[in-house]
């Protein structure tokens, strides 16, 4: 700490020094202790305990792959983070890309309204659903009130109402990354594209749009595996029916106490989305899809 | 447009622009610029940076639009049309080849847009194009995979391949090193030759220019400060900015002893009187002027030597310089000091110190006027 008072040359040359005798590694520690107590411990225990409740088995597991309920709810819960994230991505492209394109004040106000939803808690914005669709929420209110439907709909407690608030709640991120992903695209690209006899919309679909799939392929995967552990929508929103793997955790943990279950599907639960992690870093690496390490 | 596309050979368009004017807030970065580009020819703009060259090269693509004047293209203004309708190839500084496209596709873009080629007339055209900047082989690569000289090849193929009219060059070669840059010039000049195309060529390198234009466009501060041939720019340099720019100079502040047509006798710093050619403004009597001697037109002698037609100063060496094919010197006469470039012979004998002539022909010195003297013209900087 005293070092960082002197002048920069003397900073330098003691940073020399201590590098050779571990500073950085020093430096990490709080860090690694930090995620060893709090992150993999916890972490290793809900495996260990999947494993070894009574005596070493594998039973909890095989209960999770011929059980019909735990297949029901991975179908489930692939099905809702799959199609919330393609509508996220959906929404989000065209928001992003007026990012891109807008400059100075325009940006920063498209920018704001895009991250004060992300900034409101996850479980305000679900209750804030609950409000807005229930039988007597604004939304049916207007649609009676205008004669376009004579009783409430049921909008509530449906995978629709999931899906909405869902893919509302992965919006602003999914804006966000992809955001990131556009501003690494050359505009002068753009600028080549129609010099060379391309319109706005040529150059769009032939240029930016490729160029800008990585970053698809990135949002949509962090999106996803957001999505596969969503909990307080669906249990607000969603229907008994319809419940989610991180319900139905919750329910092993809390309501019927078996602690060695919830602990096996929060462990494949780790895995898949661990392994998408994998496959994407196998099959979509930006080298890859700019015709990189083909050579 | 595919008629035209369909010609064998396009020639070259012919370019005006007319009193271009662009502002960025309250900074004009291109002030009432009017200029004539005869069809076919290689028109370098030549500038310092943030002299508005690469502006008006963006205006002239069309991807800005320019506040006032008008640009014209075959007697057809342009200023109104998208970029993507000008018919316009251009080389891009980076290059700025799309890097998800392989280099016969990157080629074949502008054929794509543009014209309505069959596969195959496209695929021959794209082999024409590869061939003729030598990369035939290349076809199937991405543009990451080559060298920078081959991307900037690659560029010059894309930009040509719809047989424009005119193409745009934004320092090309900046980002090559010497020897590459150098050959790459000749393969330009090559490659224009074949195409007929008329140029417009953006550089900061007076050399670049003046080894590859017929007619160079020298700017200054969002204006145009002289336009002419390489030679006439740097034998007969209308203005210190122009005369400090290209290549070395020596510029003497003088006062006009006595002008009697061409020839002009001036008194410099130390008091000595040297002769002088009018440059193209008038230069009476007792005004104040500079004069321009370029190193290169002076020799160095160990005794005086006063012949028909020259001039000589005396003074003595304080820095000398080897560079392989030359010597350069720095000498002191009075309160000025001279840059002299002389060959390997000369200026094997000499050393810091000694006594020297320096000696040139009277009519290698030129009159400039003195109005410029304070700003940046000549703070030698601006090379």
């Amino acid at each position: 700490m005293t070092a960082l008072a002197q002048p920069p040359a003397r900073l330098l040359v003691r940073g020399a020094a201590f590098s050779g005798s571990g500073l950085p590694t020093l430096l990490l520690l709080p860090c690694l202790i930090w995620i060893s107590f709090f992150f993999l411990l916890p972490l290793g225990l809900m495996c260990w305990r999947s494993l070894a409740s009574e005596g070493f088995s594998l039973e909890t597991y095989s209960v999770l792959f011929t059980s019909p309920l735990y297949t029901k709810v991975m179908v489930t819960t692939v099905r809702t983070a799959a199609i919330a994230t393609i509508f996220a991505l959906l929404l989000a492209y065209p928001l992003a890309y007026a990012l891109t394109i807008s400059g100075g004040k325009l940006r920063g106000l498209i920018l704001v309204f895009v991250l004060i939803p992300y900034w409101v808690d996850i479980i305000v914005r679900s209750f804030s659903w609950l409000i807005l669709l229930g039988d007597n929420g604004m939304v049916n209110k207007a649609l009676v009130g205008l004669g376009i439907v004579s009783a409430p709909l049921q909008l509530l407690y449906t995978p629709f109402s999931v899906l909405l608030a869902m893919v509302q709640i992965l919006l602003p991120l999914t804006t966000v990354t992809l955001f990131g992903a556009m501003l690494r695209i050359d505009r002068t690209l753009m600028a080549a594209a129609k010099i060379h006899g391309a319109n706005e919309w040529q150059a769009f679909r032939t240029v930016f749009f490729p160029l800008s799939l990585p970053g698809v392929y990135g949002a949509g995967l962090l999106v996803f595996v957001l999505a596969l552990g969503f909990y307080v929508t669906p249990a607000l929103l969603g229907s008994p029916r319809e419940t989610m793997i991180a319900q139905t955790i919750m329910v092993e943990a809390s309501q019927l106490l078996d602690w060695p279950q919830a602990s096996a599907a929060g462990a494949v639960l780790l895995l898949i989305t661990t392994s998408i992690a994998a496959v994407y870093n196998r099959y979509f690496s930006l080298d890859r899809l700019w015709g990189g390490p083909d050579r | 447009m595919t008629e035209f596309v369909a010609a064998a050979k396009a020639s070259g368009a012919e370019l005006r622009l007319r009193q271009l004017t662009k502002a960025f807030g309250a900074a004009k970065a291109v002030d009432q610029i009017s200029l004539d580009v005869p069809p076919g020819a290689f028109v370098s703009l030549l500038g310092p940076s943030g002299s508005g060259k690469t502006t008006t090269l963006n205006l002239i693509a069309g991807f800005l639009a320019p506040d006032s004047g008008d640009i014209l293209l075959d007697q057809r203004s342009i200023a109104d049309v998208p970029p993507h309708k000008r018919n316009i190839g251009m080389v891009f500084q980076s290059y700025s080849l799309f890097p998800h496209m392989t280099v016969a596709d990157n080629v074949g873009f502008p054929l794509r847009m543009r014209t309505r080629l069959s596969r195959e007339q496209a695929r021959r055209r794209i082999d024409e194009m590869l061939a003729l900047v030598q990369l035939g082989h290349l076809g199937n690569r991405y543009p990451r995979q080559l060298s920078g000289g081959q991307q900037q090849r690659v560029a010059m193929a894309r930009a040509l391949v719809s047989h424009p009219r005119l193409l745009l060059m934004d320092e090309p070669l900046g980002a090559l090193d010497k020897k590459l840059r150098e050959q790459m010039q000749v393969e330009i000049k090559r490659i224009h030759r074949s195409v007929g195309t008329t140029v417009i060529y953006v550089t900061h390198d007076q050399t670049e220019a003046l080894t590859m234009s017929d007619l160079v466009v020298v700017m200054h501060q969002a204006r145009v400060a002289q336009v002419g041939t390489p030679r006439v720019l740097y034998e007969a340099p209308a203005s210190l900015f122009v005369a400090d720019f290209l290549g070395d100079s020596n510029l003497l502040a003088a006062k006009v002893t006595r002008a009697d047509g061409d020839e002009i006798v001036v008194e410099i710093g130390s008091g000595e009187t040297i002769r002088a050619t009018r440059g193209t403004r008038a230069a009476p009597e007792g005004s104040r002027v500079v004069v321009l001697i370029r190193p290169e037109d002076m020799s160095v002698a160990t005794t005086p030597e006063r012949g028909d037609g020259h001039d000589a100063l005396t003074g003595r060496v304080k820095d000398i310089s080897y560079h392989g094919d030359t010597f350069k010197l720095d000498v002191a006469v009075g309160e000025e000091v001279l840059k002299v470039k002389v060959g390997r012979e000369h200026g094997a004998g000499m050393e810091r110190g000694r006594q020297v002539f320096l000696r040139w022909k009277s009519a290698a010195a030129r009159v400039l006027p003195a109005a410029e003297l304070s700003n940046d013209a000549v703070d030698g900087d601006g090379r």
